[in-house]
């Protein structure tokens, strides 16, 4: 490493972006809620499913011992059993769910989740068996990021996982070292949701295999001051969670100055650009996933400067 | 346009054109090379031209074999001379123009040795922003210094640099990715010199994309430079 590394950010700047994040999704909660024409529809309900599962994930996350403060802890804490009871009345949904697609991998996905918190639907998970058993399950179609998902929320659930780990990795862009001036946006979100499954979502950093952790330490920092530029504050917030995986975590503090302006100051953080405008509940479609990165992102990284985890 | 405007219009025109020559001599094609075939000695702007060009005006001369004209070392030696009296280094002595200056002096010793004797000295220009400067500015200046990327020549930049390799390669990384080619060929050129380049970093296809990618004459330079002196790129 050159003794040129930017300055880390200070644990102030990382913590605040966090807790601004939060208190918008805590007065936000009730955009997550599925309508009934929602429940009525499948198809749809899959699409409406993916913002409670990121909010899940990224709630876990932050209810960790040690990652966030602990106003944040409760706060996240109280958004999960809300998600819980009233968004997925109690994994209901998820069940319901799974009797129509049996073979779908989305209720498991957001259920492992809730299973790691001690929640239980005993009908989903009998429900889940006999698919999990086939064929069919184990050769399901899909990008190799998600298939690690897929193996990592069996893990998570102490399932034996329907596919084989590190050659699953393998196949994954990430696992295959792309050359880093080929990695455009959506490489770079594939990258950034392979680390986000091999670390069990950050909680197991040591999960990156060295020789990755090398190649994103590397590179990382290029692709990170690129998207920063062309104000891509989603894509940029995923790199910092990554970042704060590595084990020599930049912190970059110029980056993250950036970030934080961008933020809006209920707290909402805009996918690129500057934050949209409009029905509260298309602005609240709009901003709901960058502003959980920038939670998640906040807490870890926060958590990395706290423990001296700057480079 | 401005007056001004036109006349720096008219001036990369020039260079451009004599960038494509260059390159065209390094792949080794086209007549063998002179400076002063390249650039037409009677025009008013070539001897600016030369000083932007710095030791990339004589690289065809660093060819194995020399691909030099017969006769042509005394001329363009002149015109050399020329521009380097007419366009003396600023007063930064970190500035990428001292550096520049001091390529096309260094060049013209090592590779027109016999008509090198009426130089004016190579100034020493500053160096310590090569330790100092974090790795996107010191990816923009280097990639400025391209020209200095010959065999034989700049050897102490060459090792000040191999010790910032991996910043450089980060470099061309963001330099690709922002569609700066100029910027991503002369770091590409540069890396292909340093004998550190991470193999993640995928150089030779990096080189080639740049190449499909850019149009520009002083891009081509850099990348055939890269190809044809130090293997890379092919």
């Amino acid at each position: 490493m050159t003794t040129t590394a930017p300055a880390p950010a200070p644990p102030a700047l990382l913590h605040g972006v966090g807790d601004r994040a939060l208190a918008w999704l805590d007065a936000n909660r009730d955009h997550f809620r599925l309508t009934e024409a929602d429940r009525a529809r499948g198809d749809a309900l899959m699409e409406r499913l993916k913002p409670i599962g990121e909010l899940a994930i990224n709630m876990r996350m932050l209810s960790r011992e040690g990652v966030a403060g602990g106003r944040q802890r409760e706060r996240a804490t109280s958004l999960l059993d809300f998600a819980w009871r009233e968004l997925l009345d109690g994994g209901n949904v998820l069940a319901k769910l799974q009797q129509d697609e049996p073979f779908s991998p989305v209720p498991l996905e957001i259920y492992a989740v809730f299973h790691e918190l001690g929640h239980r639907h005993p009908g989903l998970e009998a429900a889940l068996r006999a698919p999990r058993a086939t064929r069919a399950w184990q050769a399901l179609e899909m990008v190799p990021n998600r298939r690690l998902g897929v193996l990592n929320a069996e893990r998570r659930m102490g399932l034996e996982p329907s596919g084989d780990f590190a050659e699953t990795l393998a196949t994954t862009v990430l696992g295959r070292q792309p050359e880093p001036w080929a990695v455009q946006l959506h490489i770079a979100y594939d990258i950034t949701h392979t680390v986000f499954h091999l670390t069990n979502w950050g909680e197991q950093p040591e999960g990156i295999p060295e020789e990755l952790a090398r190649y994103l330490e590397l590179y990382l920092p290029a692709w990170a001051a690129d998207w920063a530029e062309l104000e891509h504050w989603d894509l940029l917030g995923e790199l910092f969670i990554v970042d704060a995986c590595l084990p020599r975590a930049a912190l970059d503090g110029a980056l993250w100055e950036r970030y934080a302006a961008a933020q809006s100051p209920t707290g909402a953080m805009p996918v690129c650009g500057p934050m949209p405008e409009g029905d509260p509940s298309d602005v609240f479609d709009l901003v709901h996933h960058p502003t959980l990165v920038s939670a998640f992102a906040s807490a870890m990284a926060t958590s990395r400067a706290l423990s001296g985890g700057g480079a | 346009m401005t007056e001004q405007a036109q006349g720096a219009a008219a001036l990369n025109a020039v260079i451009a054109d004599a960038a494509s020559g260059i390159a065209l001599a390094l792949r080794g094609e086209g007549d063998p090379y002179a400076l002063t075939r390249t650039l037409p000695q009677e025009d008013a702007l070539s001897p600016a031209a030369v000083r932007v060009l710095g030791a990339d005006a004589l690289a065809p001369y660093a060819l194995d074999g020399g691909r030099g004209a017969d006769g042509a070392g005394s001329a363009d030696a002149a015109m050399v001379r020329q521009a380097l009296t007419a366009f003396p280094p600023g007063d930064d002595p970190a500035a990428v123009s001292t550096w520049s200056y001091r390529g096309l002096v260094e060049a013209t010793r090592a590779l027109l040795p016999a008509h090198a004797a009426q130089l004016p000295p190579a100034p020493d220009p500053a160096d310590d922003w090569l330790d100092t400067e974090p790795w996107p500015r010191l990816s923009h200046r280097v990639s400025q210094l391209a020209s200095l990327a010959l065999p034989g020549l700049a050897g102490a930049l060459t090792d000040r640099l191999s010790g910032r390799t991996e910043d450089l390669a980060r470099g061309f990384v963001r330099a690709v990715r922002r569609r700066d080619w100029q910027q991503a060929a002369g770091l590409g050129r540069w890396l292909a010199r340093l004998p550190q380049t991470p193999p993640s970093l995928g150089l030779d296809s990096g080189l080639r994309f740049v190449q499909q990618m850019s149009g520009d004459p002083r891009a081509a330079v850099h990348l055939t430079a890269a190809r044809t002196f130090f293997g890379r790129g092919r």
